[in-house]
């Protein structure tokens, strides 16, 4: 085991983890953070998405020591208090999420691409979002939701 | 046990390689390996990641030559509108690679150093002790063709493919020193060893040394994002009209076919492309289909060039 400090949502904080460990398994089972969903754990679905220094990066392929020195944030780092995110807010409004499960990874994959491309396509939307598979939605509810945020944040 | 180590420079990486003779891993990106080592299919016990050796991760471009950082992200390649002016076949080729997410982490060394797969190797520990274990694993025998002697995973690289059709080279670093060669030299055509460079070498720079006149690129995969290839060709035509046409995907190494555009025929170009590959039934596409569609993109691509 090794002792490294972690960045996460603003809060530094020592922590014992294994050499090969990543970081969706340290966030999720010694940090509590279990917003970050744990599913393909092969690089597939995209639920593990966390941002490192605001790049979206896939949890279930990231080690934990390549995180020490870097600012992490999770879904749960993501909303202000009680006010929620405007892509969180609109994925609730459109009905963009039925079991949820997929809802952490597209949220932190469509944040940092929205801030990047605020004038973001339909197109450019959905093929940002390529790698975050779902299974209830059919994903027509998440693209609107994610193209409403976006309007919002432009006006 | 396993052990993380991040070394900052290129000397210190060799020095932990020859430490650890043979018993390690390089991380570029990770993206890849990282899923070996869930598989099983990787079990050195340490990793040295090479993403904190700075020099690795850069772009320049200085007389239409493009030399780039072996660490250098995927994604950072598609957004350098210089790169899109000068190498627009190699853009194509890094946005065809995984997803977008994944292309923020994963490198162009890695990927042009991912090993070859096979539909019945690339499966974790479960799914092999059910079917069976293979020549590349721990069986006698491919299950794929029922031989004993060869392994027939296929290169998978698509920035292979783009970088081979730019006549690209390799800057490599061992503890001998370093050397340069043409990309297509380093693959083998054996689908466990698929390249020539020993452990401990780090591929430290790629040089593209010529803006081609014309390029074509094309993927064939089950899905337009995530998949590896099925079929990728890419090619280019330089100043003095030289074809360069580099298939990969379908065999245990790029294929590349070089000619001048005018003794070349469409005839020509699909008989090389058939006799050089080795396709064989290992991925998800049926065999047929693929066969089919290397003679779709070689006609396409070659329509493309009289537009």
């Amino acid at each position: 085991m090794e002792k490294v400090t972690l960045t996460v949502n603003g809060f530094t904080q020592s922590v014992l983890v294994e050499s090969h460990e990543t970081i969706l398994d340290t966030l999720r089972n010694r940090l509590n953070l279990t917003g970050t969903k744990k599913c393909c754990d092969e690089g597939t679905c995209g639920s593990c998405t966390i941002l490192m220094d605001g790049k979206p990066v896939l949890g279930c392929l990231t080690p934990t020591l390549r995180c020490v020195g870097k600012e992490i944030l999770t879904i749960e780092g993501i909303s202000s208090g009680e006010s929620l995110h405007l892509v969180q807010k609109h994925l609730v409004k459109s009905l963009g999420l039925q079991c949820g499960f997929c809802t952490p990874g597209v949220v932190m994959t469509a944040i940092p691409f929205l801030e990047e491309n605020p004038h973001a396509s339909r197109n450019e939307i959905k093929e940002s979002l390529s790698g975050n598979l779902c299974r209830c939605t059919g994903y027509k509810k998440i693209i609107d939701a994610v193209e409403n945020a976006a309007e919002e944040m432009r006006s | 046990m396993e052990y993380y180590h991040s070394p900052d420079s290129i000397k210190d990486a060799l020095s932990m390689a020859r430490e650890f003779d043979g018993n390690f891993i390089y991380f570029a990106g990770g993206t890849d390996v990282q899923i070996y080592r869930k598989q099983k299919l990787e079990k050195n016990e340490h990793i040295i990641d090479l993403k904190s050796i700075h020099d690795l991760n850069s772009i320049s471009i200085k007389d239409e030559v493009l030399s780039l950082g072996a660490m250098t992200p995927l994604d950072d390649i598609i957004k350098s509108k210089e790169i899109l002016k000068f190498f627009p076949v190699l853009v194509e080729a890094a946005k065809s690679v995984a997803t977008p997410v994944i292309r923020k982490t994963a490198t162009i060394g890695g990927n042009l150093l991912v090993r070859n797969r096979c539909t019945f190797y690339n499966q974790s520990q479960e799914w092999r002790n059910g079917v069976g274990s293979c020549l590349r694993d721990v069986g006698d025998i491919c299950q794929v063709t029922g031989g004993k002697n060869d392994c027939f995973s296929r290169n998978v690289s698509d920035t292979a493919a783009a970088l081979i059709a730019l006549n690209a080279e390799i800057t490599l670093i061992n503890s001998n020193g370093m050397t340069q060669k043409p990309i297509k030299d380093i693959y083998l055509p054996c689908g466990i060893k698929f390249h020539d460079l020993d452990n401990e070498i780090i591929l430290t720079q790629i040089r593209v040394p010529f803006s081609p006149k014309k390029w074509w690129y094309k993927k064939l995969r089950m899905r337009k994002t995530l998949d590896f290839t099925s079929l990728t060709i890419a090619a280019t035509i330089d100043n003095q009209d030289i074809a360069r046409i580099c298939l990969n995907g379908v065999s245990m190494t790029p294929i590349l076919i070089e000619e001048p555009i005018e003794t070349l025929t469409l005839e020509s170009l699909i008989k090389q492309a058939r006799k050089n590959c080795k396709t064989v039934d290992n991925d998800l596409m049926p065999l047929k289909y693929r066969r089919e569609m290397i003679n779709v993109y070689l006609e396409e691509f070659w329509n493309s060039i009289y537009i």
